[in-house]
């Protein structure tokens, strides 16, 4: 682990601890509704400050707390065109399928790749550390899983292209 | 299947099974398709033991005008038993191979006209090459190499030398310039799709250094996403459709024999179908490396479930004493 990621994502954690403290809370506007307040932001009494945590310009958290709901949102680093690409169908690859991460928002917030929507019924139903534990690990594996398909990818074209070249003469 | 194979395995099997010892005439009619825009037809329009082999090509007229029917006059007129007809309506050459009559001295021979027959799309795709190696036979006689010329710039009577044009797809084409040291393979291709484009551009890159660094016997190849090289600058206007262009340079050693050669032209006309292949190689392999990083996402956070299990909801309820809380049914 680098020597920046891990400050990175301690203060990562320690918001998210911050933040997960969730209960239910009816909506003020429609009455018997129950909305996650950080998505409609209505009822303005009950959103807390944003947060954004960034550990350089191309890789940042943005975490919007509310009473019953915290939205995480995360910007995956893309040092170059390939990176973008494969991060684009990475997360498009999970969005699809959503419903089996309960928490997944289908569509990112803009500026971000990828969301994450954690409510007060998800807090009840998993545990809050091994919640938090999910984020940072998916944040490490997903940077790890990127560059290791950017090193695939060259291996293989070198290796084909090679394929390709030795047949010659 | 990292070679893509020259010859079409269909038209293979289908021959082969014909010149058996132990064949029993059947009806054939069989539409085979190849790489680019090539079909073949395999039928027996008259008896069950007279084959007909049609082949049609997009850049038939392209290769008409090379000295394609020379060419497949020479490979298959030896022999006897088969026939060069019209070729069939619809197709743009066509074989008569009578089954009944074929002889063969030895086994060599008949796997030899097998391979011959079922390597037909890449025989046509050789007339342009193999003229242009002709005229770099002549030119090379003509105005031999000079041995000062250390950074191997065009001498100036070849730049005025024809260039060849196949037009083997709809906006694709292979362009071959002879000159008196080396023969200019360039070919254009279309991305339909930006992801493929940009792995192209990965592709390319290595193709280009792999010969400075392990495989010096391989021809050199440049790449130029957007410019049109120089050599047929005056053939395409503008770079309208968004194409890549790749410059092969085969140098003399790969002219210098007959076995050579062909070898230089096999692998060579199936270049772009290697390399659209293996980009959607790479991708279908992405793809399933991301299928497997999702399921395990997903088992990690169904680690984070709370498991609700009765028994142990009722052993963490204890009075102040110690004692457990019974529940009354």
């Amino acid at each position: 682990m680098s020597q920046s990621l891990k400050p990175y994502l301690t203060a990562v954690r320690h918001s998210l601890n911050v933040a997960l403290c969730l209960e239910n809370f009816s909506s003020q506007i429609v009455e018997r509704h129950n909305y996650p307040e950080v998505e409609n932001k209505k009822t303005t009494e009950v959103l807390l400050n944003p947060m954004m945590i960034s550990r350089n310009e191309n890789e940042r958290v943005l975490i919007e707390p509310s009473i019953n709901s915290v939205r995480v949102s995360i910007k995956i680093k893309q040092s170059d065109e390939i990176e973008s690409i494969l991060v684009d169908k990475f997360t498009r690859f999970l969005t699809k399928r959503a419903e089996n991460f309960l928490i997944l928002r289908r569509t990112p917030i803009p500026d971000y790749d990828i969301s994450f929507l954690l409510t007060n019924y998800h807090n009840e139903v998993m545990m809050k550390n091994k919640l938090i534990d999910f984020i940072i690990e998916f944040m490490e594996d997903v940077d790890k899983e990127i560059s290791e398909m950017k090193l695939f990818l060259n291996s293989r074209a070198r290796f084909v292209a090679e394929a390709y070249l030795s047949v010659f003469d | 299947m990292l070679q893509l194979q020259p010859q079409n395995l269909l038209v293979e099997e289908a021959i082969s099974q014909a010149f058996a010892p132990d064949y029993t005439p059947v009806f054939l009619d069989r539409i085979i398709t190849d790489f680019d825009f090539t079909t073949y037809h395999l039928s027996t329009p008259e008896s069950k033991t007279k084959l007909l082999l049609s082949i049609s090509i997009k850049c038939w007229n392209d290769l008409v005008n090379y000295g394609v029917k020379e060419l497949l006059n020479s490979k298959y007129s030896k022999y006897p038993f088969i026939q060069q007809t019209q070729p069939e309506y619809g197709y743009d050459y066509s074989l008569y191979i009578d089954v009944e009559q074929a002889t063969f001295s030895n086994e060599d021979e008949k796997q030899q006209l097998i391979a011959e027959l079922s390597l037909l799309k890449r025989n046509c795709f050789a007339a342009p090459f193999l003229q242009a190696f002709q005229r770099y036979e002549v030119l090379s006689k003509e105005q031999p190499v000079d041995p000062n010329n250390l950074y191997g710039e065009d001498s100036p009577n070849n730049s005025n030398e024809q260039v060849l044009q196949l037009h083997y797809r709809d906006m694709e084409s292979i362009y071959i310039k002879p000159s008196n040291d080396r023969v200019t393979v360039i070919f254009s291709t279309i991305f339909q799709d930006d992801t493929d484009k940009i792995f192209s551009k990965v592709f390319l890159q290595e193709f280009s250094d792999a010969r400075k660094r392990s495989i010096q016997k391989a021809p050199q190849v440049i790449n130029s996403h957007q410019e049109i090289p120089l050599e047929i600058k005056h053939l395409e206007a503008a770079n309208t459709h968004n194409k890549t262009y790749i410059t092969f340079v085969l140098f003399p050693r790969h002219l210098s024999t007959e076995d050579v050669k062909w070898n230089s032209i096999t692998h060579i006309q199936l270049f772009r179908s290697y390399f659209h292949y293996h980009i959607k190689i790479v991708k279908c392999y992405l793809h399933q490396r991301m299928r497997f990083r999702v399921n395990s996402f997903t088992k990690i956070l169904n680690r984070a479930r709370r498991d609700v299990d009765d028994e142990e909801h009722r052993s963490e309820r204890k009075t102040a004493s110690g004692r457990r809380f019974e529940m009354r049914a």
